[in-house]
C-alpha cells in the first residue's frame, strides 16, 4: 500500500526511462543489464567464504538454470515479456526470472497459505497470463508479447493498480502473488547482489564492522548514489 | 530503599552469564564441533502402545520446554513433531530463498476483511518451531498484560497474573540465554548477558529517537554475547530469520532439546498428529498421527498440544467424537476465537551513509515506552518499537508494498545500503470472531486445512495509525532524507485462551482443557491477550510453570494422581 508520507512522489505510475543515464557499466562478475553502483564488485567472488550447503544452492542459481516445465510455450512468451517490464530487464545479461518461477510452480513449492476467494498459486499465474493477453486483445494485440511497449506499460500499469477487468479472482491480490515470486526469484540471485552491493552469505565468516560507512575489507564502496526518492520522483519515471 | 541483595545473588550478578544455568545442560550437551544441532542418535524410543506419561504434540517453544522439564522430572515423555529434525550443517543455508523448508507451508485458507499472511511470516516447522527463525527478541510481558480488562476495560483479564511467570522468566533468560541492557520498562530487570554491538543503522536510530523523548535500549536479545558452554559467539552475519547456522541464536533446537534427549526423551520428527483419541469416560487416550504417509497411534495417560495458534485449534476440531460432536475441548464454541496477530508496521528510512542493514542481528534495539494505554491517545493498550533489518528479498517485497516496480523499483533496489528500517509491534486486540476454522478442503493426510479469518477493530486501526506517527517520527529524527512505508503484522497467538470460567476459555489456569482432565494445551494459543512483545519467551515460561505444576502435583494428569 502506498507510503502516504507527503513528500514521496506519486507512486505507482506507468513507467520510461532507463536507470540513470550515469549508473556505471560492470567492471567485475556479472549483474542484470552489466550495470550497479558497485562496478568492482562481484559477490561470487566470495564464494569460496560461504559453508557447502549455501555455496550448493545459491551458485545452482547462476549454473543450473532450470528448463521450463510448468508453463506452455505461450504462456512463456506473456509471463516472459511481463517479468522482463515489472524487473525493468530490458537487456541481457537477464537474471532467468520466468524459470525460477517455473521450477517453484512445477515442484510445488507452497507459500503456506492462499486467500479464501483465490484460487491456488499455480493457477493464479495461469490466469495472469491468460489477463494479460486479453488485455492486449482489447487493445487490438495478438497477445501480450506482441503489443507495443507503451500498451504493454499501459497493461501493467493498470494490473499494478488493480484497475484490469478480471473475473475469476481478485486482481490486486494475484498482482501481490506473482510479484511475490518475481521478487524472491530476482533477489535471490547473486547477479542482483552484486548489483545493490549485498554482502550475501557470511557464514562461517561472518560480519565484523558494522558501523556507519564501514565495510568489510572484501566489500566494495559504491561507485555512485543517488537517493532514488528524488530521482525517480525528478525523472517522472513513475 | 531496597534491601541489599545476599552475598551469593552479586556475586552470580558480577559473573553474569559466565554462570551456567541450573536445570539445563543443553548447551553442554551439544557437539563442539557442531553446535548448532543436538544429535538424535541414541535417543531413548517408546513403543507405541506404552502408555507414555505426557504426549506432547509439536517441539516448539511450548513443547520442546515442557518436554525438558518434565524430563528432568521423571516423567516419560514422546514429542511428535510434524517436521523434520534439523541438521543446521547440512539443512540450512545462510540464504532468504533458500531457507523455505523452515516455514509451515502446508496448505491453508486465510479470510477475512484485514487477512493474514502465514508461511514465512509466522509459522514454523520442525525440532525447534517458529523460534528456529524468529528474530531473537525476547522481551517479558508487562504486569498489566494480565490485567487488560480490570485497568483498560478491554479484552480479558488472565486467570494467572505476571508475579506467577516472574521466577520462570529468570530461569530462561539464563538458559537462552537473553542479552541486553537493563529494561526500565514494565517490572524492571536486567539481562544475564550484556548488550550486543548494534550498528550504524540502529545507532542513528538510537539517537533520533532520544531528539523525540524516545528512549530505545539494546535488546533484549536471545542470542548469546560470547560463548555459551559449547555454544558459540554470535558472528553478526545478519541471518537470524533464516535459521542459526551458528548455534549462538536460541531456538529450542539448542537450549532445551538436548537437555530433553538426555533426559529419556523421544522426540519423533516427521510425525503429523491427526486426532487426539478419547475413551467413553471423556479422556484422552493418545493421539493418532501419519509418519510418511503411514498411520500411527501413539498411547499416553496425558496429551499436551503444542501446535501453536493454527495447527492447536485445528487438532482439537478435527478430533471430533460421538461425545465431543463440535470438537475435543470445544462445547462452549470457544476453540479457534481470539485469534490475535500483532500489528507490525514498519518504517524505513534513506540516510546520507551506508548503513548495509544486513549486517548484525536484525533484532538491535528496542523500546516499550509507549506499552501501556495512554487515555490522551484515544484508544487502549499500546506498542513498542523494534529494529527488523530486512534481507534483499524482504526489502524489495517492502518497495513494492510502497507501490515501486520496474525501473523505479530496480532503483530502489540499487540503494539498499542506504535505508534502515524500524517496525512496531501493535497491541491488537481479541476478537471473538477472529477465529480458526476447518475448511473443506483436505491436505495429504485427509485432515481439512486450517482456516484462518482475520478483521482488525477500530482501536487496531487506531493503534497502529499513532505508532506509524511515532516512528516516521524518530527516523526522521534520525536524520532520514526519505521514508518508506507498509502494513504488516506479526507473531501468532490466542485460539484456545485460558480462562477462569469453563464458559469463557477452552482451558483453565493450569492450561488443562475445561472439558478433557488429561488434555492440556502448551503453547501460544492459550494467551487471552499478546500485549506488544514478542511472544516466544512467553511461551517457554508458561509451559515451565506447567511442568513445575504437574510434576508437584498440584495439577494431575495422569490417572493414578489425579487428586480425588
Amino acid at each position: 500500500m502506498s507510503g502516504g508520507a507527503g513528500h514521496l512522489p506519486n507512486l505507482g505510475g506507468a513507467q520510461s526511462g532507463g536507470p540513470p543515464a550515469e549508473l556505471p557499466r560492470q567492471r567485475r562478475g556479472t549483474t542484470p543489464q552489466m550495470r550497479g553502483r558497485y562496478p568492482d564488485y562481484d559477490v561470487l567472488e566470495q564464494a569460496d567464504h560461504w559453508d557447502e550447503a549455501t555455496r550448493g544452492v545459491v551458485l545452482d542459481r547462476v549454473e543450473r538454470v532450470p528448463s521450463i516445465r510448468f508453463f506452455d510455450e505461450r504462456e512463456v512468451a506473456t509471463l516472459g515479456a511481463f517479468c522482463d517490464l515489472v524487473m525493468a530487464q530490458d537487456s541481457e545479461p537477464r537474471i532467468p526470472v520466468l524459470a525460477m518461477v517455473d521450477e517453484k510452480l512445477s515442484t510445488g513449492r507452497a507459500e503456506g497459505y492462499r486467500h479464501v476467494d483465490m484460487p491456488p498459486d499455480p493457477e493464479v499465474w495461469r490466469e495472469v497470463a491468460r489477463m494479460l493477453d486479453s488485455a492486449a486483445a482489447e487493445q487490438g494485440a495478438g497477445g501480450f508479447a506482441g503489443a507495443r511497449p507503451e500498451a504493454q506499460l499501459l497493461i501493467v500499469r493498470r494490473f499494478a493498480e488493480g484497475e484490469l477487468r478480471w473475473e475469476g479472482c481478485p486482481v490486486d491480490k494475484a498482482w501481490g502473488v506473482a510479484m511475490r515470486d518475481i521478487l524472491s526469484a530476482f533477489y535471490s540471485h547473486p547477479w542482483a547482489w552484486s548489483e545493490i552491493g549485498f554482502g550475501g552469505p557470511a557464514y562461517p565468516r561472518g560480519y565484523a564492522r558494522l558501523g556507519p560507512g564501514q565495510r568489510e575489507h572484501w566489500e566494495s564502496p559504491p561507485e555512485f548514489e543517488l537517493d532514488p526518492v528524488r530521482d525517480v520522483s525528478e525523472r517522472g519515471l513513475e | 530503599m531496597k534491601p541489599r541483595p545476599p552475598a551469593k545473588a552479586r556475586l552470580a550478578r558480577g559473573l553474569k552469564g559466565a554462570l551456567h544455568p541450573a536445570g539445563n545442560d543443553s548447551s553442554l550437551l551439544l557437539d563442539p564441533r557442531h553446535p548448532s544441532a543436538p544429535r538424535p542418535e541414541g535417543m531413548r524410543r517408546h513403543p507405541e502402545s506404552e502408555a507414555v506419561d505426557m504426549l506432547i504434540v509439536g517441539c516448539g517453544a511450548g513443547g520442546a520446554t515442557l518436554a525438558q522439564r518434565l524430563a528432568r522430572r521423571g516423567w516419560r515423555v514422546v514429542v511428535l513433531e510434524a517436521g523434520p529434525f534439523w541438521d543446521p550443517d547440512r539443512d540450512w543455508v545462510s540464504d532468504e530463498a533458500g531457507s523455505h523448508s523452515l516455514y509451515w507451508t502446508e496448505p491453508r485458507v486465510i479470510g477475512g476483511e484485514d487477512p493474514v499472511e502465514l508461511g514465512k511470516n509466522n509459522s514454523g516447522r520442525g525440532v525447534g518451531g517458529s523460534m528456529v527463525h524468529f528474530a531473537g527478541f525476547a522481551p517479558r510481558f508487562h504486569p498489566s498484560d494480565f490485567e487488560v480488562r480490570s485497568r483498560d476495560g478491554v479484552a480479558a483479564d488472565w486467570p494467572i497474573s505476571y508475579e506467577e511467570l516472574r521466577p520462570h522468566y529468570e530461569q530462561l533468560e539464563h538458559e537462552l540465554p537473553v542479552a541486553g541492557e537493563h529494561w526500565p520498562w514494565g517490572d524492571p530487570h536486567g539481562y544475564p548477558h550484556s548488550p550486543h554491538p548494534i550498528g550504524g543503522g540502529a545507532l542513528r536510530i538510537v539517537k533520533g529517537a532520544e531528539r523525540c523523548g524516545i528512549e530505545m535500549r539494546v535488546g533484549p536479545v536471545a542470542i548469546a554475547n560470547g560463548s555459551f558452554g559449547h555454544r558459540p559467539h554470535c558472528i553478526y552475519r545478519g541471518l537470524c530469520l533464516q535459521g542459526c547456522k551458528v548455534g549462538a541464536k536460541a531456538s529450542p533446537l539448542v537450549t532445551h532439546v538436548p537437555d530433553a534427549l538426555a533426559h529419556g526423551v523421544e522426540v519423533r520428527a516427521e510425525c503429523m498428529a491427526t486426532r487426539i483419541e478419547t475413551d467413553e469416560s471423556g479422556r484422552c487416550t493418545g493421539v493418532t498421527y501419519f509418519h510418511h504417509g503411514e498411520e500411527h497411534f501413539q498411547a499416553a495417560e496425558a496429551v499436551a498440544v503444542a501446535g501453536y495458534s493454527i495447527e492447536t485449534p485445528r487438532l482439537l476440531l478435527h478430533s471430533s467424537s460421538a461425545r465431543f460432536p463440535n470438537g475435543l475441548a470445544n462445547g462452549n464454541d470457544m476453540v479457534g476465537r481470539g485469534v490475535m496477530v500483532q500489528g507490525a508496521p514498519q518504517v524505513g528510512g534513506r540516510f546520507p551513509e551506508e548503513l548495509r542493514m544486513y549486517k548484525a542481528p536484525p533484532p538491535e534495539i528496542a523500546s516499550e515506552q509507549f506499552y501501556e494505554t495512554d487515555a490522551s491517545r484515544g484508544f487502549a493498550r499500546g506498542f513498542s518499537i523494534q529494529t527488523v533489518g530486512p534481507l534483499p528479498i524482504g526489502w524489495a517485497e517492502h518497495v513494492l508494498a510502497d507501490g515501486h516496480w520496474g525501473q523505479a523499483l530496480r532503483e530502489y533496489m540499487r540503494d539498499y545500503n542506504h535505508w534502515y528500517v524500524i517496525g512496531a509491534l501493535n497491541e491488537l486486540l481479541p476478537r471473538s470472531e477472529n477465529r480458526v476454522t476447518l475448511a473443506e478442503e483436505t491436505d495429504a493426510n485427509g485432515m481439512p486445512v486450517a482456516r484462518m479469518d482475520y478483521s482488525q477493530c477500530d482501536n487496531d486501526r487506531a493503534n497502529i495509525a499513532f505508532g506509524k506517527e511515532r516512528m516516521r517520527e524518530i527516523v526522521h529524527a534520525a536524520g532520514a532524507q526519505d521514508v518508506l512505508e507498509i502494513d504488516r503484522y506479526a507473531h501468532l497467538v490466542g485460539g484456545c485462551p485460558m480462562s477462569d470460567s469453563p464458559d469463557s476459555g477452552v482451558v483453565d489456569s493450569d492450561q488443562r482443557a475445561w472439558e478433557v482432565p488429561n488434555l492440556f494445551i502448551a503453547d501460544g494459543s492459550v494467551m487471552p491477550t499478546q500485549g506488544s512483545a514478542n511472544p516466544a519467551l512467553t511461551i517457554m515460561a508458561l509451559s515451565a510453570r506447567l511442568a513445575e505444576r504437574l510434576a508437584a502435583k498440584r495439577v494431575g494428569a495422569r490417572r493414578e494422581r489425579v487428586a480425588a
